[in-house]
């Protein structure tokens, strides 16, 4: 059967269209292949060797002067809930039963592939030369894109006026003030009392990392694992867990939403394209009209 | 209604059909008016490479007039269905009629609008095959943007993300076709050489009955009268 025009344009057109947007949608990790540098900064969260005393989360407070937050007493481990746009650091207690029960550090994951960071519309989200997902809230407009595409919830927007949209979003930087001012790491790593919190390069955490989760297998913890070496395309804050990462309220494949990259990718250009060609055809169409239009012969 | 014309002793006779009602115009002046506001601080927060201009105090602000614009661009169409609801029922009815003569219609646009030959125009009632696809296409993105700019503004942080990143795509590509229906609509309403009689109707209500006769037969002629006159010069095309 020959192939008429028609079959041909629908053919080309729709597997030029499959393959850029199944480019587009893939993930920056997914299309690369790598991780990231091994001398990116990292942090380093061991559930085996946390008390979940919570220095961790008074010192997030007392670096980034987060007030406190009045809460129902629920219970000690219990409040408050989740991570808020005043709390950045966040230890819980996972209680499998009573005499299975270990805690959990929550923050800011500083993915690799990070949703926030390509939602964000005004570029307040960025990642750092080091890696970690750092915010200047001077750019932040408070649009909550970041909050609601995040894998992990962790954004959280602080609103002053919900009619007037007046708001800024709030997470963990990493403490990059910290870091470039040469004060050292993020304070939650540097407070830590018994090393569950630890920062460096993420090259080197990973290998003891992996060295710690092996020697817990080997003394019969088979379930300890690490988080975070592949997930979103490699996490700059690492876990060791003793579980699945769902019983944790984790995500086991986090990636940034399609519909981010989709978003990005294959809307905004689209749209530009298509702004770019309707003005230019006006433009043309004009100047081709003025020409052949005979206005005194035209009603 | 007479016509001197500048420099000419003669007297030119025009007859002024109406239109649009004076709410009607009004209405449309404050949606193009709200509309244009709403695409510029769109376009600043949908383009990832104006984030320069959409930072801090500035992107505030840009969000707080789409906000407020869009308040007005909503409450347009309220407003009209308020104050005139036999004439919205009226245009609703008359956007969604089509016929062999709109395809017609499309085939013979780009030879009159570029090129300026009318001969192949067909027969149209009060609005031609593109006002009414543009119309569909301002009734379909006002309702889309109210419903997903509503639920984005207020219900952000009861809803799953899942929804929320649909109607941030939804909302977005709504935009990429209304804003270009709307150059569209501009270029031809205002700029382009032959449409001139269509701001005017716009400005003063009325076009000139030659304007209605030539453009927009079936609403000048009726229906039935001139589809005959167009099958008989065009030989049951």
């Amino acid at each position: 059967m020959p192939l008429t025009r028609r079959d041909f344009i629908k053919i080309t057109g729709t597997g030029l269209g499959a393959t850029l947007a199944s480019g587009a949608l893939l993930s920056p990790a997914q299309a690369e292949g790598d991780g990231p540098p091994p001398d990116d900064f990292a942090i380093l969260y061991d559930s085996s060797k946390c008390i979940g005393c919570r220095a961790c989360q008074m010192a997030c407070k007392r670096w980034n002067e987060l007030p406190s937050e009045p809460d129902s007493a629920l219970g000690i481990y219990d409040t408050p809930q989740g991570l808020s746009d005043s709390t950045w650091t966040l230890i819980k207690l996972n209680k499998r039963s009573e005499d299975d029960w270990h805690f959990f550090n929550y923050q800011c994951m500083h993915c690799t592939d990070a949703a926030c960071v390509t939602v964000c519309p005004s570029s307040a989200l960025f990642k750092d030369e080091r890696g970690f997902v750092a915010l200047d809230h001077d750019k932040c407009i408070g649009c909550g894109y970041c909050t609601r595409f995040c894998p992990y919830g962790v954004p959280h927007l602080r609103t002053e006026n919900l009619l007037t949209g007046s708001a800024k979003a709030f997470k963990c930087t990493f403490c990059e003030d910290r870091v470039w001012g040469g004060l050292g790491g993020p304070f939650c790593a540097e407070t830590c009392p018994t090393g569950a919190l630890v920062w460096g390069q993420r090259g080197d955490l990973l290998d003891t990392a992996k060295g710690r989760v092996s020697g817990l297998q080997q003394q019969g913890m088979t379930s300890a694992r690490l988080y975070g070496e592949t997930e979103a395309g490699g996490l700059h804050r690492l876990s060791i867990m003793f579980d699945e990462p769902g019983q944790y309220n984790l995500p086991s494949d986090p990636q940034s939403p399609g519909t981010a990259r989709a978003w990005q990718k294959i809307i905004q250009p689209l749209g530009e394209v298509v702004f770019g060609a309707t003005i230019v055809a006006a433009l043309g169409a004009f100047l081709v009209a003025r020409r052949n239009v005979r206005m005194e012969g035209v009603e | 209604m007479s016509l001197r014309l500048r420099g000419e002793n003669a007297v030119v006779q025009i007859r002024w059909i109406p239109k649009y009602t004076a709410v009607e115009r009004l209405l449309h002046w404050v949606h193009a008016a709200t509309f244009i506001p709403l695409v510029l601080t769109g376009f600043a927060i949908f383009a990832s490479w104006l984030a320069p201009i959409a930072q801090g105090p500035a992107g505030l602000h840009i969000r707080l007039i789409h906000r407020v614009a869009a308040v007005f661009f909503g409450g347009v169409p309220i407003l009209y269905t308020i104050l005139q609801p036999h004439r919205l029922a009226l245009h609703v009815r008359e956007f969604l009629t089509f016929s062999k003569y709109d395809v017609l219609w499309l085939k013979a646009a780009l030879p009159y609008y570029v090129f300026g030959r009318h001969e192949d125009m067909p027969p149209q009632p009060r609005f031609n095959t593109g006002e009414r696809l543009n119309a569909l296409v301002l009734v379909m993105g006002t309702l889309t943007f109210g419903i997903t700019g509503l639920a984005m503004w207020f219900l952000r942080d009861v809803m799953s993300p899942g929804l929320f990143q649909a109607l941030v795509i939804i909302h977005d590509l709504m935009f990429v076709a209304t804003t270009a229906m709307f150059m569209i609509h501009f270029y031809l309403a205002v700029v382009h050489p032959l449409m001139w009689q269509s701001l005017v109707s716009m400005r003063y209500g009325v076009v000139s009955e030659s304007y209605a006769r030539k453009h927009h037969a079936m609403w000048y002629y009726g229906e039935k009268r001139a589809k005959e006159m167009w099958e008989k010069q065009h030989g049951g095309q």
